[in-house]
């Protein structure tokens, strides 16, 4: 015994305690890290680890670390540019995170250094929801629990008692999650959502790779080989074949002779603009976050869905960033007809090119031209020809000169989409025929085993499309010219061009994306409209706030009841015999012909028979029964007693 | 003394709190008179959780989402878990063995749970004492506590506080015992009080001197026999301990007689009768008590007799 009196001081922190605490913050920091610039990375987790080393016999002293929580503050803004985004904050919290232990001296410290630990996956889940970061997040939350659980037992003073095994910890926090798992389900699907934020969500200071409304001839590279689904597409009905499969993203206007970008201050499509043509492809696309606000969609999508615009160059704009997994429905049909009536405006932008660049390019458009008259398609025929036999593809190109464009098409023929589209479009606009590049995804590959599409962030492609009398734009790939089976290709012919990779087209592959899929789906596509589309279903149309607060409350209070329930089963007898016997004596308490502790169950019964004769008439045998079930070693019918002990009423 | 807000609180929540009066045992703890409420790091675990859902609620960032839901449901089936540590529990008996006043009083409370789940970290507290119980696994177990004794006579232990922050010390789950057993309190024997009153002969004096020294036999020892009287010397050699059996002081008996002391106070009285009748037994003497009312103990000697004479000296009402 040792009496410790009233204090309030907070009880100390012994080695093995602390060494949890700081192993459950370095999972969760790790989560974050993972998430940032490599060599902020790298910084804050050498920082994590000697703050846990210095401070392990006593804490740093404060304005050291202060110190080097402003120098800290400094180098993160120094390389995040200064700039204030949601990174940049996740950045400073796991510095901050990594900078706590130092100051971590007892029991509740190590508390606090915990709920701020818990801080770090969350914020890793606003740079990224990929299946790492989940599950590293998981775990590190698991282990924070088991840290806390941990803590509150060396909270205790236990003297030379043995201090709880893992094995314990384990199994009390596993316990606790199982049995939040209904509330926090019931929660996810029900809780009403916030059909618009209510306050904005931060953008990024540094961008990530990706499509983006720049295009320069060479800048692909990493993103072609990134296997990474950029979407997903089902369709209802008709499928296009994989050389349909262009996926319009953004339409490129602008040169500079190096870099193509989007044409700012184009109108949106007026209304009743669009011919009302029969839709070919009805199809939902769940895209992959991507930061931007750009969609994709087959060929000429018909009308804009749902908080998206349909913009004049026929091509989609999300209303806000999609920063999550996101979900469009769209119909498209194929291109027919595209903007024949070119205003004159556009037409003298599709032809614009800088001054005084690629001059043999210039001369061989005006040579083209002479040459033809006024056929505009036996120029873009000829292009195609002389491209068909004269080029070749390779993802291998040297650094582009001055004059990218001539040194591509006379000194080097060699190259990828990004060359050969920029190239096509600027020899175009030399000879006087209207085009631009669109850049997007091409191709895709079909998931037997969910029986729909993927496209990858590999898929990304850029192609021309050029302006004909009559005909409007009308789509050119000079890469599909040259290399067809780069583009639509198939994952064999990928495979078999890099010499076998990592990536298998086997039926574990396809599940495991069709699993990404539904948790796409369920999870991380999850928003107002789908949880209205998941309540029709079940036949709760049009519900609003209130009526689905009820619905969640209901469920909630449902998954609690159950939760209790669940934990006072636990706890009750667990010898159904004695159980029976003990609901027996409490019919009989309510009478008030309690059971004395000291009391045997045959006096007791004899009491009970002397006062009410009619109920020890079946009571003394019971008692009798019971007692040599009990404490006879000979085996009774057992399930009969207790169907007798529970059937018996006083 | 300033009584903080805590305190007041603290007090007032007493009040409120079930039991209401004192029950015989053994009292069962029923989810009735169960309380929890979170702890301070419970509070800010909540508004942390908290944060995190309107976040993830207004970015509808679903993975965000899951983890602070994930977190706010393990959360509250740890404030059930805390409430079924102590729900089920049962205080089987408290008990003590008596100590003189100022003593602390060691009190052993035995606790019970008829379902076999383990329970950790139980922690009591009585009177401004904690103390903790230990783990559980087991069906029964006895705790202990130092309560701090000021007078002679019945001690009333009052409500005994059981609770327990596990299993994440996001919560305090708590109840009271509220038990009527009171413990009994010796009163406080005089220190360096005078020798023994000899009444009889003088002939007695030697012979009580010769008892100390001249060893009739050893015999084996018998719970409850001195310490002092063991030979060590003779037990060490027979691997057993063996007492001294001394010579049976013949008419010796110590007459402690309440109305000699008219000279002293009632409470120095009481104290002085204490200390002779521990005296008495050190020295291995009968003795006889007298107490106003006609109360004769004795003449007797042993463990009994002496709780029997310190009983009623304890017992003896305020001068």
């Amino acid at each position: 015994m040792r009496s410790a009196g009233n204090t309030h001081a907070a009880p100390s922190l012994d080695a093995t305690s602390r060494l949890w605490a700081l192993a459950a913050t370095g999972l969760c920091l790790l989560v974050l890290l993972l998430q940032l610039p490599a060599g902020l990375a790298w910084g804050t987790a050498a920082l994590a680890v000697a703050m846990a080393g210095l401070s392990w016999r006593r804490p740093v002293p404060g304005p050291l670390r202060l110190l080097l929580a402003v120098a800290i503050m400094g180098g993160v803004l120094t390389v995040m540019g200064m700039r204030f985004g949601r990174d940049t904050g996740c950045a400073l919290l796991a510095a901050m995170l990594a900078l706590k232990p130092a100051e971590t001296v007892n029991l509740r410290d190590a508390r606090s250094l915990l709920g701020f630990a818990l801080f770090a996956p969350f914020s890793a889940f606003l740079l990224d929801q990929g299946p790492l970061t989940l599950l590293l997040a998981t775990l590190g939350v698991s282990t924070a629990l088991l840290a806390l659980s941990r803590l509150a037992d060396a909270e205790v003073p236990a003297g030379d008692a043995p201090r709880l095994p893992t094995r314990q910890h384990l199994w009390t926090v596993g316990r606790l999650l199982l049995l939040g798992l209904p509330l926090m389900l019931a929660t996810f699907w029900l809780f009403p959502r916030f059909p618009t934020p209510l306050w904005g969500v931060p953008e990024r200071a540094l961008a990530q790779p990706g499509l983006s409304d720049r295009m320069s001839p060479g800048g692909w590279l990493d993103l072609m080989a990134d296997d990474n689904p950029a979407l997903r597409v089902q369709f209802f009905g008709a499928t296009p074949t994989p050389d349909e499969m262009y996926w319009r993203g953004l339409v490129l206007w602008d040169f500079d002779g190096r870099d193509w970008t989007r044409a700012r201050g184009m109108p949106p499509l007026p209304d009743g603009a669009a011919p009302a043509l029969p839709p070919r492809w009805d199809y939902e696309m769940m895209m992959e976050p991507t930061e931007q606000r750009w969609l994709v969609a087959l060929d000429l999508p018909l009308a804009a869905p749902a908080d998206a615009r349909l913009d004049r160059d026929r091509t989609l704009t999300a209303r806000q960033r999609m920063n999550g997994v996101t979900r469009w429905r769209v119909q498209s049909t194929p291109p027919a007809d595209f903007d024949v009536a070119l205003p004159p405006l556009l037409r003298e932008r599709a032809l614009m090119l800088p001054e005084g660049l690629n001059p043999r390019t210039r001369a061989l458009a005006a040579q083209w031209r002479r040459e033809a008259g006024t056929d505009d398609l036996a120029i873009v025929r000829r292009a195609m020809t002389w491209i068909r036999r004269d080029f070749a593809y390779t993802l291998e190109t040297p650094l582009p000169g001055r004059h990218a464009v001539d040194e591509f098409l006379f000194d080097q023929q060699r190259g990828y989409c990004e060359h050969f589209s920029s190239s096509f479009t600027t020899l175009m606009r030399a000879a006087g025929v209207p085009a631009r590049v669109v850049v997007g995804y091409a191709g895709g590959y079909r998931n037997r085993f969910g029986d729909y599409w993927i496209v990858r962030k590999m898929d990304a492609h850029a192609w021309s499309e050029v302006w004909l009398p009559q005909r409007g734009w009308v789509r050119v790939d000079p890469t599909a010219a040259v290399a067809p089976e780069r583009i639509f290709d198939t994952l064999e012919d990928r495979l078999g061009a890099a010499g076998g990779g990592t990536l298998q087209r086997n039926p574990l592959f396809d599940a495991g994306d069709w699993l990404r899929r539904g948790w796409n789906d369920f999870v991380l596509g999850f928003d107002a409209r789908r949880q209205q589309d998941l309540l029709r279903r079940v036949g709760l149309s049009r519900l609003d706030t209130t009526g689905l607060g009820t619905v969640f409350a209901l469920a909630a209070l449902l998954a609690l009841g159950g939760m209790a329930w669940l934990l006072a089963r636990g706890e009750r007898e667990r010898d159904p015999l004695l159980r029976a016997w003990h609901a027996l004596g409490v019919r009989y308490t309510r009478l008030g012909l309690a059971r004395q502790p000291h009391e045997p169950a045959l006096a007791w019964a004899q009491r009970v028979a002397a006062s009410h004769p009619a109920a020890g008439a079946t009571l003394v045998p019971l008692s009798q029964r019971f007692a040599e079930a009990r404490y006879a070693a000979a085996v009774s019918d057992i399930p009969a007693l207790v169907r007798d002990l529970r059937r018996h009423r006083p | 003394m300033a009584t903080t807000l805590r305190q007041r609180v603290d007090r007032r929540m007493e009040r409120l709190a079930r039991p209401r009066q004192p029950e015989p045992l053994p009292i069962r703890l029923d989810r009735r008179r169960v309380y929890v409420l979170p702890t301070g790091f419970g509070l800010f675990y909540a508004v942390l959780v908290g944060a995190m859902l309107v976040g993830a609620l207004n970015y509808n960032n679903n993975p965000a989402l899951l983890l602070a839901l994930l977190l706010a449901s393990a959360g509250l089936a740890s404030l059930i878990v805390a409430h079924l540590q102590l729900s089920g529990l049962c205080l089987d008996a408290l008990s003590a063995d008596p100590v003189p006043a100022g003593q602390p009083m060691r009190v052993q409370i035995a606790l019970s749970a008829r379902d076999h789940r383990a329970r950790r970290g139980l922690r009591l507290a009585c009177q401004e004492v904690s103390g903790v119980a230990p783990p559980m696994t087991t069906d029964a177990v006895v705790a202990e506590l130092n309560l701090p004794t000021h007078r002679r006579g019945w001690l009333d232990p009052g409500r005994l506080r059981i609770w327990t922050t596990q299993p994440l010390g996001l919560a305090r789950a708590w109840a009271w015992f509220w038990p009527r057993q009171p413990l009994l309190v010796y009163p406080a024997p005089e220190s360096h009080g005078p020798p023994l009153p000899e009444t009889g002969g003088g002939g007695t004096r030697a012979r009580q001197q010769a008892s100390g020294e001249d060893v009739h036999h050893l015999r084996a020892y018998r719970t409850g026999d001195p310490l002092r009287a063991i030979a060590w010397k003779p037990s060490a050699r027979r691997d057993q301990l063996l007492v001294r059996e001394f010579e049976q002081p013949v008419g010796v008996e110590v007459e402690l007689e309440w109305s000699a002391l008219t000279a002293l106070p009632g409470e120095q009285r009481i104290r002085r009768l204490a200390h002779w009748v521990d005296l008495a037994e050190r020295e291995g003497r009968r003795y006889r008590l007298r107490l106003p009312g006609d109360t004769v103990l004795g003449p007797s000697q042993g463990a009994a007799h002496r709780h029997a004479c310190l009983r009623a000296l304890a017992l003896l009402p305020d001068a």
